[in-house]
């Protein structure tokens, strides 16, 4: 708690009456005076009483864009996606500001920090019991997580004579995922993906889901965890072999942001469009940290890897898998080596090309620009 | 370089004062200065009308805050001003519009006509700043406690502009948790008092006289007439003035106030000098003047008293027609009177070239002499009487029996000031004060009559024999009239001076002194010598205490000031009392505590309801709402929880919160 300028300026006035008290023996002077000396001091007391408060900061909704893929998801994708809702690049947000107390009423505070490069500053003259919130709705943001840095809580009395500043830690409020679409129309092989088989319930080796159980089904297929946890009988289910598995490699260097962003983009509609399939995705870039397999089938977690790429460095190994896309900006040697090496062991290989560079490599390419839609 | 000190010099921009709050507190300030003026400087016109222009102003500032001004408003604005200007110089010169409170007037029409110009926070502060010197003048004015009470508002103003403007800056609107606001204000206001009343206060040496009225171009006609205070009421003369004091008559005089006295010492307010006496009237021998200025520096005044204990200011404000003459306390240091000029007569005292009108206010700073009896009884070394000094020994008038007596009082007597003092306490314990006196018989004198005869007599008389037994002594003596100290309150340093407390003393010749004043009147002290007040509020207050008939000794303490503890340690004690109830309702308390787990569940409540789309309606239960909301894991769960929290008291703890919170993300959001 510091005082501000306006103590000096009480200050100052202070001593005119007191001069001006002792030097025309009007009492009433060193009565006003004596009062502004109190108010400072009882605004001190004021202002050392008025902490105590917490900040809460979080995403409150969301808007969606034009081109936003929230239209395209279903409800039932929607459903397992980030709370409150997905942001997708383009989409427009709100960010819920607030303070609580962990005392009584206090106030006045305000906040102010930045989201996403954006300054926000919020003020409340009172802090009630039950919390003090404010939302302001932000727009239009690039792929990249929504990051709260620099977050200050100022308190102060209610004439702003003191004022004390507590800093918060940056925290990650939520994430601005890549626009994407299904490319299933554009692909040159896809009738070859037609012939793969669509997931189906059925009985395999890799976990497919639950469901409820219906007369018929074997008594050691229950899920009993699940079961007990509903209230109702439910049984796994196996998916059968022979499913799509893909490994999207990435470019480990984009020259652009631009280009980095077009790169997500495509990578995220690959992602969705072999997911959406029953298929499972891998994504990997020479000398990035690749996704995990558990996340093969989660397509928020795919997504929140793009919504990072080209993200933290690693040395994973590239996945081994039926198909694979090259997707690059760049002829970066090590990826054409990776695509051809899985295209020779096997694998149904292509490539996406974007930009104006030029690509060596024996597989099937489509190029692109950084403009979406494609 | 001077581009450079313009830059350095100049003011960062003010903030545009977006708050209607503050604003209203601004003007709500201005409206409390002019209310005092209005009651104690008695001034209705401008005023009144000024508070609804002010008003509308405030308003037009705040709704065009945010356009850029006009430059005809702004001419507008500066002829208004200039306008002002000229009724200030009109109405302190001339009189032209009675010649009330000039300044006063005028600060209040410029915070009236800047009303409509008032942008930024800056300009709101230069409106408040304004008030308070309105204000100020008031507090000249004020004379009972009741101003403290447009004090206390006119803070409470600021202190609401103050937070107004600052809710404001911080992007919030004019609310503030309501008790502990309350709360800071009156605990301010009430500190204030008590720090008031504690704190002594401190006495600088005064730069000037107060100038609280500007001069009038009304000039001396003839020469001075010398007129008298209303001691004595001669008929035929309308405005009550005399050229001499006789002892032949006396004027019934009243409880009417004449004059308010703002003072740093309570001490005689001395006007006129009689230095002969002749046939039971006094006289001034003397009529030679030199004629000043309406401010009389330090320069043209006689020099200071060679061992003084420092000066005071008096503000003097007549309430009735009074002759034209500067009462005040002796030695004066310097004068301001709102006149064209002064006159100073032989004897010191200040003439002004008319009666002096009711509302009039004329200021003073004196010396404050060290006058007591060690210093003066070493004060008698005088080989030869000074030539001018010459009338103020002549006792030709004091009959041989008098004289005879005067001896006998002075007995032993070798001092100059054992000698006074044995004649003043001599005439105070033998003597009797009574105004009921019937005059004095033809073909008698009136000194022997009172000495010898009656025995009774009121301050004339006192004086007079004072005076001329002195002078038989060979102690030059002469009368001062005036009047005596009046109401003084030394919490408010204020005097109240009625019509009664017209007086008469005795001034003494000491070599290294000058004029000491003497009072023989019984029920007061002989060296009538001014003392500065204990500048401490408390023991102002604790004088007024021992008059409830506690008794002497009492009396005296508080005189001291010891009993101004009585209504600290009170005020100390109720607030300790307080103090601990406060406490003890906190710590043991009848409010209930509530838990955090049930905060933060009934936050979670309210987050899932936003999740599900619909919120709870005010008569639905929870269960009510379950069900119309369907089947839910997270929400029974939820429910569950609500449920036995609200009717079993049975919380759960926020880490069981955290885990019912963690399902939330698997709820969708209807509308998507």
């Amino acid at each position: 708690m510091r005082p501000t300028w306006r103590v000096a300026g009480a200050a100052a006035l202070w001593l005119v009456l007191e001069w001006y008290g002792a030097t025309s023996e009007i009492s009433w002077l060193f009565l006003l005076g004596v009062w502004i000396a109190a108010v400072v001091l009882i605004a001190a007391m004021y202002a050392s009483w008025n902490r105590g408060l917490v900040l809460h900061l979080e995403l409150e909704s969301s808007g969606p864009g034009a081109q936003s893929p929230v239209h395209e998801l279903p409800e039932h994708v929607l459903r397992t996606g980030p709370f409150p809702a997905p942001i997708f690049e383009g989409d427009s947000f709100q960010v819920s500001v607030g303070l609580d107390t962990r005392g009584g009423d206090r106030g006045p505070a305000w906040v102010a920090g930045d989201v996403s490069g954006l300054q926000i500053r919020f003020g409340t003259g009172i802090v009630p019991r039950t919390g003090w919130r404010r939302s302001r709705t932000i727009d239009a943001l690039r792929r990249a997580p929504i990051s709260a840095s620099e977050w200050t809580i100022h308190t102060s009395d209610p004439l702003g004579f003191f004022h004390g500043v507590r800093r918060c830690d940056d925290a990650e409020l939520g994430i601005v995922l890549p626009k994407f679409c299904s490319l299933a129309g554009r692909r040159q092989a896809r009738e070859l993906e037609a012939a793969a088989s669509a997931p189906r319930a059925g009985v395999g080796v890799e976990l497919f889901g639950v469901r409820e159980y219906r007369a018929g089904d074997a008594l050691r297929r229950i899920h009993w965890r699940s079961s007990a946890r509903l209230g109702e009988l439910v049984v796994r289910e196996y998916e059968p072999p022979g499913v799509q598995s893909l490994a999207i490699l990435v470019d480990p260097s984009p020259r652009s942001q631009a280009v980095a962003d077009q790169v997500a983009r495509i990578a995220a509609s690959e992602a969705w469009d072999c997911i959406r399939e029953g298929g499972r995705v891998s994504i990997w870039g020479p000398g990035l940290q690749a996704t995990e397999p558990r996340q093969a089938r989660d397509l928020w977690a795919l997504l929140d890897w793009l919504a990072r790429y080209p993200g933290p460095a690693g040395d994973d190994p590239a996945p081994v898998t039926s198909d694979v896309v090259m997707v690059t900006g760049s002829p970066d040697a090590s990826l054409v080596e990776e695509a051809e090496s899985s295209r020779r062991r096997g694998a149904r290989a292509r490539a996406w090309l974007i930009g104006d560079a030029e690509l060596d490599v024996d597989l099937p390419v489509e190029r692109a620009g950084v403009e979406w839609p494609l | 370089m001077a581009a450079v000190i313009r830059r350095t010099l100049r003011l960062p921009p003010s903030p545009i004062e977006h708050s209607a709050e503050a604003r209203s507190f601004a003007f709500l300030a201005f409206a409390v200065a002019t209310a005092a003026i209005v009651i104690y400087g008695q001034d209705y016109v401008v005023p009144l009308l000024a508070l609804p222009i002010a008003a509308l102003g405030h308003v037009v500032s705040h709704r065009e805050r945010n356009s850029k001004r006009g430059l005809w408003r702004q001419v507008l604005l500066v002829t208004l001003v200039v306008a002002a200007l000229f009724y200030l110089l009109a109405d302190s010169a001339l009189a032209l519009f009675g010649g009330v409170l000039p300044q006063a007037n005028f600060a209040i029409l410029l915070v009236a006509i800047t009303s409509f110009d008032l942008k930024t926070r800056r300009n709101c502060y230069s409106s408040i700043w304004i008030s308070l010197a309105i204000l100020y003048l008031a507090a000249v004015f004020a004379w009972d406690y009741m101003f403290g009470a447009f004090m206390a508002v006119w803070l409470s103003c600021l202190f609401a502009f103050w937070t107004g403007s600052h809710l404001r800056r911080i992007g919030s609107a004019f609310t503030t948790p309501v008790r502990p606001w309350l709360l800071s204000l009156g605990s301010s206001l009430l500190l204030g008092v008590f720090g008031f009343v504690v704190l002594p206060q401190p006495a600088g040496s005064p730069v000037s006289p107060l100038v609280v009225s500007l001069p009038n171009f009304t000039r001396f006609q003839g020469d001075i007439e010398s007129p008298a205070l209303p001691l004595v009421q001669l008929a035929g003369d309308p405005t009550g003035a005399t050229s001499s004091i006789d002892l032949h008559f006396r004027g019934r005089l009243g409880d009417a106030p004449v004059m308010y006295v703002r003072t740093g010492a309570p001490a005689y307010w001395r006007g006129l000098v009689f230095d002969t006496y002749g046939d039971g009237a006094w006289t001034a021998s003397i009529h030679g003047y030199r004629e000043l200025s309406p401010y009389v520096p330090a320069r043209l005044m006689p020099p200071q008293p060679e061992d003084n204990l420092g000066t005071f200011v008096q503000t003097f404000r007549i309430l009735r027609p009074m002759p034209g003459v500067i009462n005040a306390a002796y030695p004066m240091e310097s004068l301001y009177a709102p006149v064209s000029g002064l006159r100073e007569d032989a004897y010191g005292t200040f003439h002004t070239p008319q009666q002096l009108r009711p509302g009039q206010t004329y200021s003073v700073v004196s010396y404050l002499p060290n006058l007591n009896a060690k210093v003066l009884r070493q004060d008698d070394v005088m080989e030869r009487l000074p030539d001018h000094l010459g009338t103020y020994v002549d006792a030709r008038p004091l009959s041989p029996r008098a004289a005879q007596l005067a001896e006998d009082v002075a007995g032993s007597a070798t001092t100059y000031y054992d000698k006074v003092m044995a004649v003043t306490t001599y005439l105070q314990r033998t003597y009797r004060y009574d105004l009921d006196l019937p005059p004095v018989p033809a073909g008698r004198d009136a000194v022997d009559w009172f000495l010898f005869d009656v025995k009774t007599g009121y301050c004339e008389q006192f004086a007079t024999a004072a005076a001329l037994m002195l002078r038989s002594l060979g102690v030059p003596a002469r009368l001062a009239t005036g009047y005596s100290i009046g109401d003084y309150d030394p919490v408010l340093n204020q005097a109240v001076v009625r019509e009664h407390d017209a007086h008469a003393w005795v001034e003494v010749w000491f070599p290294h002194h000058g004029w000491v004043p003497v009072d023989p009147t019984p029920g007061v002290s002989p060296l009538a010598a001014t003392r500065f007040p204990s500048h401490w509020a408390g023991g102002g207050i604790a004088r007024l205490i021992p008059h409830l008939a506690i008794g002497a000794p009492v009396a005296a303490l508080g005189s001291l000031g010891v009993l101004g503890v009585v209504p600290v340690a009170l005020a100390v004690g109720l607030m300790v009392v307080l103090a601990y109830a406060w406490l003890r309702r906190r710590r043991f308390g009848v409010r209930r505590r509530v838990s955090p787990g049930e905060i933060d569940l009934l936050r979670l409540y309210e987050r899932l309801q936003r999740r599900l789309g619909r919120r709870r309606a005010p008569p639905e239960t929870p269960l009510e709402y379950e069900t119309r909301m369907g089947p839910g894991q997270l929400l029974d769960d939820v429910t569950s929880a609500v449920n036995e929290g609200a009717y079993a008291g049975r919380w759960p703890d926020p880490a069981r919160v955290r885990e019912l919170a963690r399902g939330i993300p698997a709820i969708s959001r209807r509308r998507l």
